[in-house]
């Protein structure tokens, strides 16, 4: 993925990425009067002075001249002044010298494009006059040299203050120093980029004025100049009394309270037993609680039974389909022919096969990253027949599992991080010794180790790159070992500094909608965690537990933050960041029609599985063709290794299906199913009501619901002439109508 | 069904197949199997039923039955001997609720349905080990199967998918159940399997399931090696500073194991010593890829100097297999094998430092991946495997024809055999069947020097009668001045193959190579040349050779395009001749083709779709419509003799 094309960038959801265009779109023209205007006598640096301007009038962004292929019109600069070097060619040297005029340094071509005076797609982004046209009109004036070699190197850029609380609806300044390997320190905050990690929460002008909204939690400014990057960090207090918090059960409730209190914030009280089995049912099993689970789970006055309810989930084998269901997508488990069928049923087997037997993550990683063999003997090879390509692999692992973008490094200096070409190379490089070999089956090869130096050259520079890690030297590696497993070395050791946070960062977003870090695979300095006590104290966690993802399932379901009830009091409901209640999720599609399979008492078919198959164990993306309910709630058709592809937003199309499809009908109307049992069965009305509500909801209908339930089984039906019609039929309309209303509610669609 | 029984024991059995009707006697590969008609309440043989008496001191694993029919014998099914007792899957247990009891030290003889779960059920008692295992690949099923056990309540516990036995020892006392599939759900008669569960000591070995074996397995082992190496690997000697000092020659066997195992051995070797390297690890049907790395060791102060003397990894395929693409583009059958067999030239005297490792055991931990390693001074020497010859046929139609060797009076038949040359033996290798049934000839178009591949020409003659024999069929040749022959074992289809686009082929070797002559039925048509004679030719020049067409179907289509094989005449440009003629000729150019003087034997071969009537008593709906059938006609072998040229 080419990250100086913007559409190919945001499509899986690069937030910030996106800001950052609109922040650079939103700049308008030069006009300060506080910017360091350069005098004629004082030299100009092309690096230090000029380009950074450039930069700042977004000259050189991705839509603009640093845009992918040509620049605009011929006119390139590499992306946000990363290439000075380039830049200075392009600008001085290249068209035979004509953007600048050393004779005439006003009439330059670069100068009168840039102030509107010759006609310009992007419109004046220097005012004439101003200090930053008068630092150009300078620089050409001096010469128009290059100081590519000799000009002060940029060592860091550091933003004051770096942290604060500031209240909702007030301001805070920024000032951005640049320091210098040999000479003064500068203030550049004229110049410096600023961009806000979340909007609704501040905003923050092109000079550095951060703007807080209304709503309470951390956010964060990232402050960029030159290749230097820094954050500002602020806490944006409600600061409502906290009189009661729910008692601390472990590090996770010690580290959400405590972060509450300081934002002052109060927490919605614990949820009750019914809310909470469904909600960790769905959210361990992907399904809601069998009949037996809530008997028994109703009966027992045993003060840990919803300990004990989350180890009974995290035993039974709906949850390794469920979490299998999660990793397949991500690791593309695709179905792009019919003979795939085996490769992908075997390597979602391996996944769910994993899970079931808790195989430590770093384990299961190792497996997957330094693969060998073939299909059947080694399902992990799969993934190497689904990501092919060195550049796809280094970019799904560091995403994955490491929880780092590095896509956009592949061609420029990442924007957002530190990460250079020179990183993404050395990174690719543990992939460049993968061997293959044809096997019978076509598509498919025999993954190993082809023996030799493993090394990538980068292809800007042209350096051949030798495996080093993410911020990592990393031993030389001797030809005849394979690479990958000292990335799958690196990757597990306790000190890797992403490899724990990026899994537990992913593992609560899945529990709590919204992760510590958010997107949950954009880990970076400049885009912090809203509590990072929490996210360190988890990751410690797992690391000590020896990377065991049901520990981690279980610290996280068992801490009264994640038993919060959704219900919002009066202060927390617009707090959508620091977990002071349960965020409601709408059921994702196969657990949605699961769900409704239950309710329903049918069963959905799926091809080539055993009946009774559950939508969340099915293997791979090709059901999504025949099953228009899973494709219209979103379930993603595993081409991407970001969890956004599942779309989990409402639309019509789901409000139609569920009110019109064909499948949900026949569901109502399945012979010997729910409603036709109800409407033959001798019970009593409250009993088949009580039925309904426990299976739809894990509880029992409150006095008005179950009235009007009983209330609405006793109405006459009448055809469309008026007539009554037959009582059988009649019953069984009364109890599909009945169960149809059930799944439309919101109790039901949402995990709450 | 069932595909097995108990030593000392008899077994009835049902078999089921195309075109069995009728059939006779029931073969086995062991003299201990017997099998008798099974007898109804009047005394008549019941169609398709069979007692087979397991003798007791019939050796337990595989063993193949074979089937006299009226168009001659069947393929190979295999048929497994052992000590545990035996039963058949009864009613469908496709559920927890009417899951089968197993009981333990027994074995389920069982065919899996589509998109199907059979479901068991068996005690446990509290610490004991069980090893669950699923015979199915090994035994010519297209069963992958995967094992489950679990709870009481049917949770699973532990699943096995790679086909590998499921080692369980139960956390608790009662019941538990047994849930077996295939990997994609599919089902049929072809996935039968054979589910045995064994209470073993915890400290047991885990027992070894027989299988059938691998093509690539016919080069091993070398001849008159011992059945067991003279010495083991040490562990650790992953480390140069541990490696493990040998002397060569060697013959060590090991194990790929632990995950990322090296094996590294130090032997001193001598300049201009030449050595022949072998290893064995994917040709036991191990799931490995050994690669073996040599490297001169010489000391420079503190550091070590290493220089890369030889890489050796994977045996190449004497002739490129297919890759089940659309188009034919070679045999099913892979005679190459991703073990090892490679010279070693030493250049240096000195220390010499030896890595043994699996390019597939990164992060695999199986013991049972183990190896053998023969370092020996040149022993020149070949091994054979055979097949029926396959080609493309109409329109991609990929029928795999690899059909049992039961001959139709007229028809002359092609196998294709391959070699695996070992320590570079180049000769001449001729190919030769003996016992052959009456009326019926064999001629080989011998695998040239240094070549790898041959074709045999088996005739049956159009007036030969019913019989079955169990040929030698071997190749000879010279090494180091003696003669050697070495058998040529055949390959087979583990099952009918209608399409390898949608489904891949499952070849293997067969026990025995029988020839019968069915005595009924006829080719649809016999291409001979017109006179039974070495046909000569002066080198250089061209000459015609007359083609007598014997019809006895009609075709679909009036052309039968013909390749020609045989050393020195491979090149002659494809030649058509008419289905509708009862004669032909052909006409090879010397000149075009550069061939050498000497003694040739060559033959046509190319596709027809036939007619096919069938010789039993037709209905009259079957008369009415004959079945296309595509078939390869093969010419008889004919000799050419090319002269010297006359010196001008």
């Amino acid at each position: 993925m080419d990250c100086l094309e913007p559409l190919a960038c945001l499509r899986f959801g690069s937030q910030a990425l996106a800001f950052a265009i609109s922040a650079v779109f939103s700049l308008t023209a030069f006009t300060c009067d506080s910017a360091q205007g350069q005098e004629n006598s004082e030299p100009v640096s092309f690096v230090n002075d000029v380009v950074p301007l450039l930069t700042k009038a977004g000259c050189n962004s991705g839509v603009c001249h640093a845009k992918a292929g040509n620049g605009q019109n011929g006119f390139r600069l590499s992306l946000l002044g990363f290439e000075p070097g380039e830049d200075f060619e392009s600008i001085v040297k290249d068209s035979r010298g004509r953007r600048l005029s050393l004779a005439e340094p006003e009439s330059s071509l670069l100068l009168r494009k840039a102030s509107a005076k010759l006609p310009h797609g992007g419109g004046v982004r220097f005012q004439e006059p101003s200090a930053e046209y008068s630092t150009l009109v300078n620089w050409i004036r001096q010469g128009a040299s290059n100081d590519y070699e000799t000009a002060s190197q940029l060592v860091s850029v550091e933003v004051q203050p770096n942290h604060a609380s500031v209240n909702p609806g007030s301001q805070q300044q920024l000032k951005v120093i640049a320091r210098y390997s040999d000479q003064p320190q500068r203030d550049v905050t004229s110049t410096a980029l600023f961009e806000s990690n979340d909007n609704a929460m501040a905003h923050v002008t092109p000079g550095g004025l951060v703007k807080m909204m209304d709503l309470p939690g951390k956010v964060a400014v990232m402050v960029r100049y030159q290749s230097k990057v820094s954050v500002f960090n602020a806490s944006v207090p409600l600061g409502a009394e906290i009189r009661e918090l729910p008692p601390s059960l472990n590090f996770v409730d010690d580290s959400v309270f405590a972060n509450l209190k300081v934002l002052g914030i109060p927490p919605s009280p614990i949820c009750d037993d019914a809310t909470f089995l469904r909600r960790v049912s769905l959210d361990i099993a992907g399904r809601v609680p069998t009949d037996e689970e809530r008997t028994a789970f109703f009966a027992s006055q045993d003060a840990n039974k919803r300990e004990q309810a989350i180890d009974g989930l995290l035993r039974s084998s709906e949850y390794a389909d469920f979490f299998a269901n999660k990793w397949t997508a991500m690791l593309k488990n695709r179905r792009d022919d019919a003979s795939d069928i085996t490769s992908n049923f075997v390597f979602h087997a391996w996944v769910r096969d994993s899970l079931l037997a808790n195989k430590p993550y770093d384990q299961m990683v190792r497996e997957l990253l330094a693969a060998t063999g073939t299909v059947i003997a080694n399902p992990p090879v799969v993934w190497y027949k689904r990501v092919k390509e060195p550049k796809q692999q280094v970019e799904d692992v560091a995403q994955l599992f490491l929880g780092v973008r590095m896509q956009c490094a592949q061609c420029h200096h990442h924007p957002f991080e530190r990460w250079s070409q020179d990183d993404y190379y050395s990174f690719s490089a543990f992939f460049t010794q993968v061997g293959r070999k044809p096997t019978a089956t076509r598509g498919e090869d025999m993954i190993f180790h082809k023996r030799g130096t493993a090394a990538a050259t980068n292809i800007k520079s042209g350096h051949v790159l030798k495996p080093a890690a993410l911020g990592d030297a990393i031993p030389a590696i001797a030809s005849d070992e394979d690479p990958r497993l000292k990335l799958a070395d690196w990757m597990s050791s306790p000190s890797n500094p992403f490899f724990a946070k990026a899994i537990v960062n992913r593992y609560w977003k899945h529990f709590f909608r919204r992760g510590l870090v958010e997107p949950e695979d954009d880990i970076r300095d400049t885009n912090p965690p809203s509590n990072p006590e929490l996210l360190g104290a988890l990751e410690h966690h797992f690391i000590a537990s020896g990377f065991d993802l049901k520990s981690l399932v279980k610290v996280i379901t068992s801490s009264n933050a994640y038993q919060l009830s959704a219900e919002p009091n009066q202060y927390n409901i617009a707090d959508s960041q620091n977990y002071s209640r349960y965020y409601p999720r709408r059921l994702q599609a196969e657990v949605f029609l699961d769900a409704i399979d239950d309710l329903t008492s049918s069963r959905t078919e799926f091809p080539n599985l055993p009946s009774g198959t559950r939508a969340i164990a099915l293997p791979d993306n090709s059901y999504n063709n025949g099953s228009p309910f899973l494709k219209v709630f979103g379930r993603p058709e595993n081409e991407s290794v970001c969890e956004c592809e599942r779309v989990q937003s409402s639309s019509l199309a789901q409000s139609l299906h569920l009110i019109n499809a064909k499948d949900i009908k026949s569901k109502l109307a399945t012979s010997n199913g729910r409603a036709d049992r109800l409407a033959k069965s001798d019970k009593s009305s409250e009993e088949k009501i009580r039925e309904l509500y426990s299976v739809a909801f894990s509880r029992e209908p409150r006095a008005d619901e179950l009235n009007a339930g009983i209330d609405f089984l006793a109405e006459p039906r009448v055809d469309a002439a008026g007539n009554p019609i037959d009582p059988q039929k009649a019953n069984q309309e009364i109890f599909q109508d009945l169960i149809w209303a059930l799944i439309n509610t919101k109790e039901f669609l949402f995990n709450h | 069904m069932p595909m097995g029984g108990t030593v000392g024991t008899q077994v009835e059995i049902a078999i089921t197949g195309e075109s069995i009707e009728g059939a006779g006697e029931l073969l086995f590969t062991h003299p201990g199997l017997a099998a008798v008609r099974k007898l109804d309440a009047n005394g008549q043989p019941e169609a398709n039923k069979y007692v087979v008496k397991i003798a007791a001191d019939t050796p337990g694993g595989i063993h193949e039955a074979r089937l006299m029919t009226r168009l001659g014998i069947s393929s190979s099914r295999v048929f497994s001997v052992g000590t545990l007792s035996e039963v058949v899957q009864a009613t469908p247990n496709l559920t927890l609720a009417t899951a089968m009891e197993l009981k333990v030290n027994s074995i389920c003889n069982g065919v899996m349905s589509v998109k199907s779960i059979d479901h068991y059920t068996f005690d446990a008692q509290k610490g004991h080990r069980y090893v669950l295992n699923c015979d199915s690949r090994g035994i010519d099923s297209k069963l992958d199967a995967v094992l489950i056990i679990a709870d009481a309540g049917g949770r699973d516990l532990v699943v096995e998918r790679r086909g590998k036995p499921l080692d369980f020892t139960a956390t608790n006392d009662g019941k538990h159940f047994l849930k077996i599939h295939d990997i994609t759900f599919k089902g049929g008669p072809a996935y039968f399997y054979r589910l045995s569960l064994q209470e073993l000591p915890s400290e047991a070995p885990l027992p070894t399931f027989a299988a059938t074996k691998t093509v690539s397995s016919f080069s091993w082992p070398p001849d008159g090696l011992a059945e067991n190496s003279l010495s083991s690997e040490t562990e650790s000697n992953n480390l140069p500073a541990h490696a493990q000092k040998i002397s060569l020659p060697c013959d060590i066997s090991g194990s790929f194991y632990p995950a990322a195992d090296v094996d590294t051995f130090e032997f001193t070797g001598t300049k201009g010593e030449v050595w022949w390297v072998e290893v064995a690890s994917e040709r036991f049907g191990r799931p490995t890829d050994p690669t073996v790395l040599i490297q001169h060791v010489s000391v420079d102060g503190p550091k070590e100097q290493l220089t890369d003397v030889a890489e050796f990894s994977d045996i190449a395929s004497p002739m490129k297999p297919s890759t089940n693409g659309y188009a034919y583009d070679g045999p099913p059958y892979d005679g190459g094998s991703l073990d090892i067999i490679g010279k070693l030239v030493i250049n240096d005297d000195g220390l010499h430092r030896l890595q043994l490792s699996d390019l597939f055991g990164g992060t695999r931990n199986d013991a049972r991946n183990v190896y053998r390693l023969i370092i020996r001074k040149a022993a020149p020497d070949f091994a054979l495997a055979g097949w029926g010859l396959h080609m493309e046929l109409r329109n991609g139609d990929r029928n795999a024809l690899s059909k049992p060797l039961a001959l139709r009076g007229g028809i002359t038949v092609a196998l294709e055999v391959v070699a695996v040359r070992r320590d570079g033996f180049d000769g001449v290798i001729e190919l030769v069947m003996k016992g052959l049934p009456d009326g019926v000839t064999a001629q080989g178009l011998k695998i040239p020097a240094g070549k790898t591949r041959g074709i045999m020409l088996v005739t049956a003659d159009d007036k030969a009668p019913k019989s079955l024999s169990y040929v030698a069929f071997f190749g000879r040749s010279i090494v180091n001045g003696v003669e050697v022959e070495r058998p040529v074992q055949m390959a087979a289809m583990a099952w009918p193959i209608v399409d390898s686009w949608g489904e891949i082929p499952s070849p293997r070797l067969v026990t025995g190579l029988p020839i019968s002559v069915t005595g009924a039925e006829f080719a649809p048509i016999s291409i001979a040349a017109k006179e039974k004679k070495v046909w000569e030719v002066t080198a250089g020049q061209k000459i015609t050779i007359p083609l007598q067409h014997t019809r006895r179907s009609e075709f679909s289509g009036t052309v039968l395009q013909l390749k020609t094989s045989g050393a020195g005449f491979e090149q002659v440009p494809r030649f058509d001749v008419s289905l509708a003629s009862d004669s032909s000729e052909v006409t090879l150019d010397l000149a075009a083709l550069k061939t050498p003087p000497g003694d040739y034997l060559i033959a046509f071969y190319g596709s027809a779709v036939a007619k096919y009537q069938s010789s039993q008593e037709p209905s009259a709906k079957e008369k009415s419509v004959p079945k296309d059938t595509a078939d390869i006609v093969v010419s008889e072998p004919i000799a050419i003799r090319v002269k010297p040229a006359e010196a001008k």
